[in-house]
């Protein structure tokens, strides 16, 4: 034994836990231990074998945060292997009505200021993204005026059934979705006063065996009227990002769909800027057809996060028509790139809104 | 003005407190904010104007239970069976009772 056991001996968790407390989460701006993300550190002979359990499977740091953790850990001397497994447990809003929506740890809307600016076809897209990065996924079509969700996931005149009292979701492309659009198959449309539109979405989103998830998407009707605000009555919605494109910010009409959203205490979680910029397949060449970066600038004058961008593009329309999300369809183009990027900014945002939220409870004396 | 609460307390039948995120405390009785009420059978819709003749509160008026809607508001159900009135947080900290300016 001899000089080595004195070596092997250094080895302790103290020693592992004081190293990695040099990492900080980025968004939450605390080390990673105290944030409780270390589980099950075991030391066998010299190998340190440790869980480090994010906030989100689409966090934005993992990699560098498991690559700062085993750079540390094998600095310490006399370090064998150093396995670090990487997992995530999605944090549930504390203020969620637990009753009302059980196994739902996030409810996530998705919202513009007025139609036609791709709201569904990001939500279609977010939503697979999160999936594809690990999570649990569900999205609630509640566009009344407009249900598209049933197309783009390819399930259009899908019959819903119910089991119990409780809606059964369809099941498709990884995640689970329910939209208005099946409660009327086939081109009736949806003729709601606001009293039928609040008893739709409460039946949609409360109504509905979701099962576990980690987050529940929800692309509202554009602007804001009845559906949005049955939503923010119903449950404590994690946060709302709004889809925007850059001439609509011109017009300052995302502004009142913000604002409706301050009014009602629901964080913004950012703003995503769509039909950013158009390359014309035959030259290659970039078109800014609607101004771009206006978006990224109104985000900062509002000290809201810009989530990101994405650029007008052929595929992402017919893959939607097709009934098969691009970033499905196609892993490894650009502009699934760019909704990676996005889910994972978005994700980060939900994780740093649930760390700051207090639960609301009203206590009896 | 902040209208971020920290602690919502409902005290017996009678009274409810408010303690603000700025540490101002509000505290009001329940048939105060049964005046207060801000539903559309209270209130003209159009000009925010008061409708409810608050003397015509009964004077013995209690609060039985108080909910919380989603992140921004209170719900309140009184003795006199009224329970329409979604209480928004901007709202209530703008009653105050020891600090309102209008009305």
């Amino acid at each position: 034994m001899g000089i080595f056991s004195k070596k092997e001996d250094s080895i302790t968790e103290a020693s592992v836990l004081n190293e990695l407390r040099k990492i900080q989460d980025p968004d939450l701006h605390k080390d990673v231990v105290s944030l409780g993300f270390i589980k099950n550190l075991k030391i066998t002979n010299n190998n340190v074998s440790l869980d480090f359990v994010l906030t989100t499977p689409a966090c934005p740091a993992r990699d560098q945060m498991r690559d700062d953790a085993i750079r540390l850990i094998s600095m310490l001397p006399g370090v064998g292997n150093v396995n670090v497994n990487m997992q995530a447990e999605v944090a549930q809003q504390p203020a969620i009505n637990r009753n009302a929506i059980a196994g739902v740890k996030n409810v996530v809307a998705i919202c513009s200021g007025k139609g036609g600016v791709g709201k569904s076809t990001v939500s279609a897209n977010l939503a697979a993204a999160m999936s594809r990065m690990g999570a649990k996924v569900g999205l609630l079509d509640a566009d009344i005026y407009g249900p598209t969700i049933p197309i783009m996931m390819g399930k259009v005149g899908a019959e819903i059934e119910a089991r119990g009292n409780l809606l059964q979701p369809i099941e498709a492309h990884g995640l689970k979705f329910m939209s208005m659009g099946l409660m009327a198959p086939g081109d009736k449309p949806l003729i709601w006063r606001g009293p039928m539109a609040h008893k739709a979405l409460q039946q949609t989103l409360l109504g509905v065996e979701w099962g576990e998830l980690d987050y529940l998407f929800v692309d509202l009707p554009p602007g804001t009227g009845d559906v949005h605000l049955t939503l923010v009555q119903s449950i404590a919605v994690t946060g709302a990002a709004i889809v925007s494109t850059p001439q609509d910010v011109g017009l300052t009409i995302s502004m009142k769909t913000y604002r409706m959203f301050v009014e009602t205490k629901v964080p913004i979680l950012g703003i995503i800027e769509n039909m950013s910029y158009y390359i014309c397949s035959h030259c290659g060449a970039r078109e800014e057809i609607f101004g771009h970066g206006i978006v990224a600038d109104a985000a900062k004058k509002l000290q809201i996060p810009f989530l990101g961008e994405i650029p007008l593009d052929k595929t992402l329309r017919e893959n939607a028509d097709a009934g098969i999300p691009l970033v499905v369809k196609d892993p490894q183009s650009p502009i699934t790139r760019a909704f990676n990027d996005i889910t994972k900014n978005l994700a980060a945002q939900i994780s740093i809104v649930n760390f700051q939220t207090k639960p609301l409870e009203i206590i009896e004396e | 003005m902040i209208t971020t609460p920290v602690e919502l307390k409902k005290i017996g039948q009678e009274k409810f407190k408010i303690t603000w995120a700025d540490g101002h405390v509000s505290e009001y009785t329940f048939r105060y904010l049964r005046q207060n009420c801000a539903c559309a059978g209270c209130r003209n819709e159009m000009t925010g104007e008061r409708t409810l003749d608050p003397e015509s509160v009964a004077t013995d008026l209690k609060g039985l239970k108080v909910d919380v809607v989603g992140s921004y508001a209170l719900h309140f159900s009184f003795t006199d069976h009224h329970e329409t009135g979604i209480y928004s947080f901007n709202w209530l900290r703008a009653i105050c009772p020891c600090c309102r300016v209008t009305e």
